[in-house]
């Protein structure tokens, strides 16, 4: 399975990654999911949220997810892009993309990493209220 | 052995610092330093429940046997995505 994962202070370009993706004439399903920052928080508006990362710790457990991906699922590949810093309102945090030969298997592996990354990557939220 | 502590997130704040060490003897588990730190920062003691804890980049259960220079994290539950 190819891997992919960047952890960046960047924008995160939704147009670039799906122009450089690489997928072999096997796949017959691509998913992809962007999470994106909402306007409010706990009842609260905010202007945006800063995510904090151990990021070493951070590489390791996302490794440690795509493992257990590759030994569930048939999955070609898994892109994965977690932007870090202050992210503004209505932009994405977050971007996930998996491809395998059928759909079953890339909705199951993509919901499952995100599932899983929000139980052991060690990264927070400090939502930037007005 | 000497033990480095970092905290992350919130816990940064409950403990004014982003990091300390702690001198310990040897056989110490992680649950025990994790007892010495609550003492030392008391306003950790209400996160008991929640508190997760790595040494390097793995989690640990709390049975962990340190090592010197073992370098140990503590933070709150993650909210990645």
């Amino acid at each position: 399975m190819k891997r992919d994962l960047t952890l960046t202070c960047d924008v995160i370009d939704e147009t670039d990654l799906i122009r450089s993706r690489d997928a072999s004439a096997g796949v017959g399903a691509i998913v992809y999911f962007a999470g994106v920052v909402r306007a409010g928080e706990d009842g609260k508006s905010i202007h945006g949220i800063d995510y904090e990362a151990f990021p070493a710790m951070a590489e390791r457990q996302f490794h440690l997810i795509f493992d257990q991906v590759e030994k569930r699922w048939p999955i070609e590949s898994v892109r994965l892009v977690h932007r870090i810093g202050v992210v503004p309102v209505n932009e994405p945090s977050l971007w996930v993309e998996v491809t395998a030969p059928h759909r079953g298997e890339a909705f199951e592996a993509c919901q499952f990493l995100i599932n899983e990354m929000k139980r052991v990557v060690p990264i927070w939220k400090h939502p930037q209220f007005f | 052995m000497r033990i480095h502590v970092s905290f992350y997130s919130y816990f940064r704040d409950l403990t004014d610092c982003s990091e300390t060490t702690e001198e310990v003897p040897d056989g110490t588990t992680l649950e025990s330093l994790l007892d010495r730190v609550r003492q030392r920062y008391p306003k950790l003691e209400p996160m008991r429940r929640s508190t997760l804890a790595a040494v390097g980049v793995d989690y640990q259960d709390r049975h962990y046997l340190l090592k010197d220079n073992d370098a140990v994290s503590l933070f709150p539950p993650v909210q990645g995505g």
